[in-house]
């Protein structure tokens, strides 16, 4: 309870130093705020993958049902973000290079992200839930795995082939100005947490259901 | 000399339960009889016997030689027939037979595969499709492909069913045969193949309609 | 033990050996997947006419003419022995390792099939530039990357509910490195350029595809 009500003034009280205290950038104006928002959510998409794959890895080890549920929940939440990210990131686009989609090396990463999870969600519902949904999604997940940082190298190649001159994100990291960095920080921090919250939350559900689809077979 | 044993096997599908929780062990030579209400699990038992379903509680070993057998070993030394084993009906029943025996290494398929058909009294039926046989006739083929490879452990499922007399009379002397090697399990509610067998495995799981 | 791995080299063979027997009596994956690949040259040939001047767009047509020919039948391996229950018996005669392994030699054979018809056709319609022995290797490096990616994702496919009806979805995001590292180097070979970054990489994907596989293979089948 605690750990939640200190999450909520985390997250609330760096949206507002974000919007008070940080300021603009130059070049980007108003926008320079989507980095507090945009970049937190494709880290969690990121980190919600390679959870959901260790997971699935795992329960191929283990046959635990509970590496499955979080394999699952990390997938469905991830998916969440990375739709977040992908809708952000679309109108920071607009906004500064005039069109929502660019078919940028970073937006096909996220969207060959999006196509990932959906895949591995549509195969999901496909098989009744037990212990054969839980080992061919992992399946899927792991050798899913193997694709994901390949992707890295291949998108620059054929993407920059097709745009002569690739747009590439003007600001650098390290040129940052110590306050936006700090409300950056914090905000990745933030979004850390949230993703581990809503993760326990759906792992919890995930447990009842299975207690409960388990009761209700044991009294057919 | 091979054995075969359990302690509290047991598998749910999904919500629903496959097996009661179940222990046994046997060794060769003996022929065993799994009997139970429909839905109590004699098949999945077979099939988890057979190494084809991973129990979800407890485990069946396989022991050859003293020892706990590898997968492979397992795979093996075990023969099996049930009435949803099918075989590719573009292929002939011969075919299909040296396609098993090839695939699991044997040196001499084509003589394994005719003493095998010959046994089950299909020798005559060999270099037909699969598609043009009886269901009785894909009966003596499931028989023949169990027994082909000299198994340590026999596993039939319900062996009987669309067997002609002729065919039943057959089984009988197959059983009657190879339990004096081997360990012959046969799934059935039948009882004139329940008789075949010395020991017998009841499982009294809930099956239909009846309340726990 | 080495006679346990003979005699899944022996399984391996005789799987292959299965397969392409009943291939051949029934045809049905095989005349679907030419038609398939027929089909679809005609349309894109059809609708753009001859692009002899604009190699780029040849090489990315090329590509996405095999990717849909493959897929349209690629996962019919595994799912031919679920409809046709023969799957419990070819496990009862070998480890998960050796049906993957014997399925994965058989979609590369029946890949070759298709792209020795398709290919040619699609050089003569198209009016592509002449095939040379770069672009022979990145076919031959895509087709393992590919039936490498079919093969595990059919044999999960085949075991739910939708059956064939998912795989085309769930395998791309494996296949879309394939097909982007394939039409980069075919662009280069038919540009003058160099395509030994794209084979390297068509090469890398095929080979951790294959070693993944190897590892997973072990899981598909356990009820």
């Amino acid at each position: 309870m605690i750990a939640r009500v200190l999450l909520l003034l985390w997250i609330g009280g760096w949206i507002v130093a974000g919007f008070l205290w940080a300021p603009l950038v130059p070049v980007l104006g108003e926008t320079t705020r989507v980095l507090y928002f945009h970049i937190p959510a494709a880290w969690v998409t990121v980190l919600a993958l390679g959870w959901s794959m260790l997971h699935s890895i795992l329960y191929l080890k283990r046959r635990d049902m509970d590496h499955d549920h979080q394999a699952a929940a990390a997938a469905e939440i991830g998916i969440l973000f990375c739709v977040a990210a992908t809708i952000s990131g679309s109108i920071w686009a607009k906004a500064m290079w005039g069109s929502y989609w660019n078919w940028d090396p970073r937006e096909t990463s996220i969207f060959f992200l999006l196509l990932t999870y959906a895949a591995y969600l549509a195969l999901r519902a496909a098989i009744d839930p037990g212990e054969r949904r839980a080992r061919l999604s992992a399946i899927y997940s792991a050798i899913a795995f193997v694709s994901v940082p390949f992707l890295i190298f291949v998108v620059p190649r054929i993407y920059f082939s097709l745009h002569p001159d690739p747009i590439i994100n003007p600001r650098g990291k390290l040129d940052m100005d110590p306050k936006i960095r700090t409300v950056f920080y914090a905000m990745l921090i933030g979004f850390t947490g949230l993703f581990f919250w809503i993760q326990s939350l759906r792992v919890r559900i995930a447990r009842l259901e299975q207690v409960r689809d388990t009761a209700a077979g044991g009294m057919l | 000399m091979t054995g075969l044993e359990a302690t509290n096997l047991a598998h749910r599908y999904g919500a629903r339960v496959g097996l009661e929780p179940v222990s046994f062990s046997f060794g060769a030579p003996t022929a065993i009889a799994v009997t139970g209400a429909n839905g109590s699990g004699k098949s999945t038992l077979l099939r988890i016997m057979a190494g084809l379903l991973r129990p979800s509680a407890g485990a069946c070993r396989l022991t050859v030689a003293g020892r706990a057998a590898s997968r492979e070993e397992h795979r093996a030394s075990v023969g099996f027939a049930s009435p949803d084993l099918a075989f590719y009906d573009e292929l002939t029943v011969a075919e299909n037979l040296t396609f098993a025996a090839n695939a699991r290494g044997d040196r001499d398929a084509a003589t394994s595969v005719r003493a095998a058909l010959d046994r089950v009294g299909l020798g005559s039926r060999a270099n037909d499709r699969v598609a043009a046989l009886s269901s009785g006739m894909k009966q003596r083929l499931r028989l023949a492909f169990a027994l082909m490879h000299a198994p340590g452990v026999l596993l039939l499922d319900e062996p009987s069913s669309h067997l002609d007399d002729d065919g039943r009379a057959a089984l009988a002397r197959i059983v009657a045969d190879e339990r004096q090697k081997r360990i012959v399990v046969i799934a059935t509610n039948d009882e004139t193949e329940g008789r075949l067998a010395d020991q017998r495995i009841e499982l009294r799981g809930r099956g239909l309609g009846h309340s726990a | 033990m080495p006679t346990s791995g003979s005699s899944s080299a022996a399984a391996v063979w005789a799987i292959l050996r299965k397969e392409c027997v009943s291939e051949w009596r029934t045809r049905y994956g095989l005349n679907a997947a030419l038609l398939f690949a027929v089909t679809s040259l005609a349309g894109v040939s059809f609708a753009v006419g001859r692009l002899s001047d604009r190699v780029d767009v040849l090489a990315a047509l090329l590509w996405v003419v095999l990717l849909f020919a493959s897929l349209a039948s690629l996962s019919h391996a595994f799912v031919r022995e679920v409809e046709g229950h023969t799957l419990t018996m070819l496990r009862l005669v070998a480890s998960p390792t050796a049906i993957a392994l014997g399925k994965l030699l058989f979609n590369i054979v029946f890949l070759a099939v298709i792209e020795i018809v398709t290919v040619p056709l699609f050089v003569v319609l198209m009016g592509a530039p002449a095939i040379g022995g770069g672009f022979v290797l990145l076919l031959a490096l895509g087709s393992v990357a590919l039936a490498c990616a079919a093969t595990l994702v059919g044999a999960v496919i085949a075991q739910t509910r939708g059956r064939g009806a998912l795989f085309a979805g769930v395998s791309l995001p494996l296949l879309l490195p394939v097909l982007a590292a394939a039409v980069s180097g075919t662009r280069a070979q038919w540009m003058g350029g160099s395509i030994a970054p794209d084979a390297k990489l068509l090469g890398a994907y095929a080979a951790l595809l294959f070693a993944a596989s190897l590892l997973l293979y072990d899981h598909l089948w356990e009820d």
